[in-house]
């Protein structure tokens, strides 16, 4: 009993610190990919880290009060490390149970709700249009995660998470779950807020969006959790959908998974460099599409395949 | 559509990256560049010839007395056209090839210059301007700081 | 005789027959320029004549200040036969105790920005004017104080004035307001767009615009000389200052009677036409960086590097040249400087195919651009849209054809149009012309004849001269008509750049598009409001200083922030 729950506690300790010391890394390994195709040096990999850094250190400016809007930044970081306590890294979730899948999709959607509830609270016009943007986004994106998901969950027979992987390590790839992949690997490029899709946060368009009153410390908060966010998002897509090989030695798993995670937010900002901006009216067509696409992945996973 | 995708990332991979090391290294401009006015004082004598042609009002002529015109130049207004350089008969004023003249130091921004004129008195402007459209200056010199702020 | 003396003649006729007596006199200073002055109680009638009948294209009104001459004020407004290549000045005297004249926005849409500026510049109030509030001066600019006035300093500073601001129209009913500007993102100047909104659409706008005033034709009949002008005139513009500098040259080289011998005016083609190329690759940058295509910016502007440095090595600088001067040019170009020239172009004309190979093929760039901010043949034609707007739009108009100028009598264009009239109409517009530039450099630089680059001016250049010249920028055509002086400075100098007709016809541009695509219809337009905006005595400085706390920021900014 002991070593069980040492074990899932040293496992969630390392869940957060992954998902919190990581990400920036990630995202400046994306921004200098981006920088190389635009035939520029682009910033140095750590800058994300110096980012926060410097944020931090700024005064606490809020343009609105009440204490949902004060917590709302470290709330959603909040929200972001517990998805990533749901979603598996090299081993079962930290807080693995069955039906964790309903929950772990629940959180996901609670940070882009904070986000939206912040911009509404700030009272700028740039941030309502913003924060109703992140809204049709939100609308149009959680149904493609969730029928992939539910692809998944279908196969195996469970809504744990843990399970669904352990089956797909049993019976190899399957059609369904490569559409249902796909599709999540669609949602995963607006979840991550990059090209085609960065509609809400569309600095040409908005001034920047649902975040434009935010700065400082709460503005450190708030890109954190974005990048976490990604981050984990990634993770969980490689480990579902991508589980392969699993060789059962947590450290070289935990290592594959990151590789593999590394691989897809190459793929994401490869897309996100060669991308406009669609129209909001666009995205949500585009996504009705994919939806439709992905039902195609549950009616093979009903027939077997 | 994919193909379009393709095409415009090859492009940015053919051309690789193409920053300057500039400012940590040096980047001459090229030859001909109108840069920061150099002014020798020793070859310059006082004709005035180009306060009368510069569009900026760079240079200012006052006569402070029978014997000596007092030239200032406001360096912050200067435009680099180059019409001083193309008007100085003794090639006093000209144009260097420094871009980098920034500078913290208001007092960088201002030269006087102190010409003896010599013992001809009745024509101190002993330079014809080249056109006719140069010499019907309505107002000659201009005085103080030229009316300009 | 010629297309241009027939058309003057039949001008004069149709225009006799339709005022009579009310045509004071019909001159014609050039060959391509014709002058009727009109009895200005007429001037509505005339412009009609002249718009509806004879189907010229307004270009724009000038305000003049003759008392001194003893002339009351001119009112001038100037017409172009496009087709057949004349330029038709409507020239109305108002008396100095009785400023008003019929505004002629109701018959002409086009005239209605210029009608507003000569209220603004010389005080002479255009009656029946549909929208007569204040265009140019700035906010805090007192009434009764008309800066374009000879009596007027041009470096006066009156006392700042309470409650001048225009109203903005307000919103229809039901509809909300997004304010762009004065500052925003996508704007490189700024200007103000009141959108009128249901939920994402826009059903209107208003604009508040002219911030960027900095006197620039009061210095030019004030304080500057004929050759020290262009100085100034290439500072116009940060992308297109050759153009207007040329543009202004011509203008008093026409106004003169001075001839440019051949090889300036080869190598002012030349310079023109390189300077479309790098504007034309600078907008597909921006457009790409207005939907959010950054790659498309930072590859673009790649290209058009090399074209910056060859403009350096040229004429020692990249941008402001420095090298037009009345009678010529300063600056020759060498042997080796062309077959620089050519090599840089190769380069720039293989990676532009490159370029325009791609992102025609590029399905999410025409989705963002297709059927957006769409304008019409009619709209571009009322409002006398100008440039590849216009062209995108099916008016085949571009003033290297219609008034041939430099060498382009000689080497002929080939101009770019399309009729949808939306935003992609105008990228493949531009894209065309960018490759049509290239070939054109190659063919002045073939053709380009030995000899002098400039024209000594010998004699005096008179005073009471007209001269209208215009060029095509890469935005659209700029005119210039300079009226000369007797102290060796133009009496009036008149600027209209390319920007300003169409920057009129944004609202129905917008109309029934979202906000989203408000950003790249303005910059389709490829907008150049420090061209736009150059009329006004002197730097507007406020001197008004009130200290805000903290806490009256954080106040104001919420109150002000909560939509209706």
């Amino acid at each position: 009993m002991n070593t069980g729950l040492l074990w899932t506690v040293g496992l969630a300790v390392l869940s957060v610190a992954l998902a919190l010391l990581l990400a920036p890394l990630y995202e400046g390994l994306m921004r200098k990919l981006k920088a190389a195709i635009h035939s520029r040096i682009g910033p140095p990999i750590t800058q994300p880290y110096l980012d926060l850094f410097k944020l931090l250190g700024k005064e606490d400016l809020r343009t609105a009060g009440g204490l949902l809007y004060t917590a709302a930044p470290a709330l959603s970081l909040g929200s972001v490390l517990l998805l990533a306590l749901l979603v598996p890294m090299g081993a079962r979730p930290p807080f693995a149970f069955a039906g964790d899948i309903v929950v772990l999709l629940y959180v996901s959607a609670i940070s882009a709700v904070l986000l939206m509830l912040t911009a509404f609270g700030s009272g700028s016009p740039y941030a309502s249009v913003g924060s109703s943007r992140e809204m049709m986004m939100l609308l149009s994106v959680e149904p493609v995660m969730v029928v992939a998901l539910v692809v998944g969950a279908l196969k195996a027979g469970t809504l744990a998470t843990g399970d669904i992987i352990a089956w797909q390590l049993e019976h190899g790839p399957t059609i369904s779950m490569a559409i249902a992949g796909i599709a999540f690997f669609l949602a995963l490029q607006a979840q991550a807020g990059k090209l085609p899709f960065d509609i809400p946060e569309a600095d040409q368009e908005i001034m920047g969006g649902p975040l434009i009153e935010q700065s400082g410390p709460r503005l450190a908060l708030f890109r954190w959790a974005a990048w976490s966010k990604q981050f984990v998002l990634a993770v969980l897509l490689v480990e579902v959908f991508l589980p392969w090989p699993g060789t059962g030695v947590f450290a070289l798993d935990l290592v594959l998974t990151l590789v593999k995670a590394f691989v897809v937010l190459v793929v994401v900002a490869l897309v996100d460099v060669v991308n406009p901006r669609l129209r909001i009216d666009q995205a949500m067509q585009y996504y009705l599409r994919v939806a439709f696409s992905s039902i195609a992945a549950l009616a093979f996973a009903v027939i077997g395949m | 559509m994919l193909l379009a995708k393709l095409r415009e990332a090859w492009i940015c991979l053919k051309a690789g990256r193409v920053t300057l090391p500039y400012p940590f290294a040096p980047h001459d401009p090229a030859e001909g560049f109108r840069g920061k006015i150099t002014l020798d004082p020793d070859l310059c004598f006082g004709c005035g010839g180009c306060a009368n042609v510069c569009p900026a009002g760079v240079i200012v002529v006052n006569d402070t007395g029978q014997h000596t015109r007092l030239l200032e130049f406001f360096w912050r207004r200067c435009t680099y056209c180059g019409r001083c350089e193309e008007v100085c008969p003794e090639g006093a004023i000209t144009l260097s090839q420094q871009f980098e003249t920034a500078t913290d130091k208001p007092e960088d921004m201002y030269m006087r210059l102190e010409v003896f004129m010599g013992p001809c008195q009745r024509c101190g402007r002993c330079f014809t301007p080249p056109t006719p459209l140069e010499r019907m200056m309505l107002t000659g010199f201009r005085n103080g700081n030229g009316g300009r702020a | 005789m010629t297309i241009a003396q027939a058309a003057a003649n039949r001008t004069v006729d149709l225009v006799r027959e339709r005022v009579g007596a009310m045509l004071v006199a019909a001159t014609q200073p050039h060959a391509d320029t014709l002058r009727l002055q009109v009895d200005k109680r007429v001037v509505r009638a005339a412009a009609g004549v002249l718009a509806d009948e004879l189907g010229a294209r307004f270009m724009i009104t000038t305000g003049i200040d003759r008392r001194e001459l003893g002339g009351g004020f001119g009112i001038v407004h100037l017409f172009s036969l496009d087709r057949e290549h004349v330029f038709v000045l409507l020239d109305c005297a108002v008396a100095a105790n009785d400023e008003h004249i019929d505004s002629i926005t109701p018959v002409v849409p086009g005239a209605n920005w210029a009608e507003r500026e000569f209220r603004d510049s010389v005080g002479v109030h255009p009656d029946g004017h549909p929208d007569p509030r204040r265009l140019l001066l700035a906010d805090d600019w007192p009434d009764g104080v008309w800066p374009l006035r000879r009596d007027v300093p041009y470096n006066l500073q009156p006392p700042p004035a309470e409650g001048m601001q225009p109203p903005l129209r307000e919103p229809p009913a039901g509809a909300s307001v997004v304010t762009m500007g004065p500052f925003f993102p996508v704007l490189e100047e700024p200007s103000q767009w009141r959108l009128f909104v249901e939920g994402e659409t826009i059903v209107g706008c208003d604009y508040r615009g002219f911030y960027n005033h900095r006197g620039i034709e009061k210095l030019g009949d004030s304080v500057l000389t004929y050759n020290e002008i262009p100085y100034l005139a290439e500072r116009i513009c940060g992308i297109c200052g050759f153009i207007h500098s040329t543009c202004y040259c011509q203008a008093v080289e026409k106004a003169a009677g001075i001839e440019v011998p051949r090889r300036a005016r080869y190598i002012r083609t030349l310079m023109l036409e390189l300077e479309r190329i790098h504007s034309h690759l600078l907008w597909l940058g921006i457009a790409g960086h207005i939907v959010g295509f950054d790659t498309v910016l930072m590859q673009t502007w790649r290209i058009r590097e090399p074209v910056m440095w060859l403009s350096e090595e040229i004429s020692g600088n990249r941008k402001t040249y420095g090298m037009n001067t009345i009678g010529g040019l300063r600056r020759d170009i060498s042997p080796e400087l062309g077959r620089k020239v050519l090599d840089v172009l190769e380069e720039v004309e293989r990676e532009s195919l490159a370029v325009r190979d791609a992102i025609v093929g590029d399905g999410t760039l025409m989705a963002r651009t297709k059927d957006v901010g769409v304008l019409t043949n009619q709209t571009a034609r009322s409002v006398c849209v100008v440039g590849p707007p216009a062209r995108a739009s099916g008016v085949p108009i571009d003033a290297r054809v219609d008034h041939p100028y430099a060498a382009y009598d000689e080497v002929p264009v080939r101009i770019a149009v399309h009729q949808e009239g939306d935003t992609w109409a105008r990228v493949l517009v531009r894209v065309e012309e960018l490759l049509e530039s290239i070939r054109l450099v190659r063919e002045a630089l073939a053709a380009m004849p030995e000899g002098p680059v400039l024209t000594e001016v010998k004699e005096e250049i008179p005073p009471g001269r007209v001269g209208v010249s215009v060029v095509e920028a890469p935005r659209g055509e700029a005119v210039h008509m300079v009226e000369t002086g007797g102290d060796n400075r133009p009496y009036r100098w008149r600027v209209r750049a390319p920007t300003y007709p169409n920057l009129q016809a944004m609202p129905t541009m917008v109309a029934n598009n979202t906000i989203a695509d408000v950003p790249i219809a303005l910059g389709s337009l490829d907008p150049c409001f420090s061209c736009t905006e150059r009329v006004e005595a002197v730097d507007v400085t406020t001197r008004r200083v009130t200290v805000y706390t903290r806490q009256d920021l954080l106040r104001i900014s919420r109150s002000a922030a909560v939509t209706p």
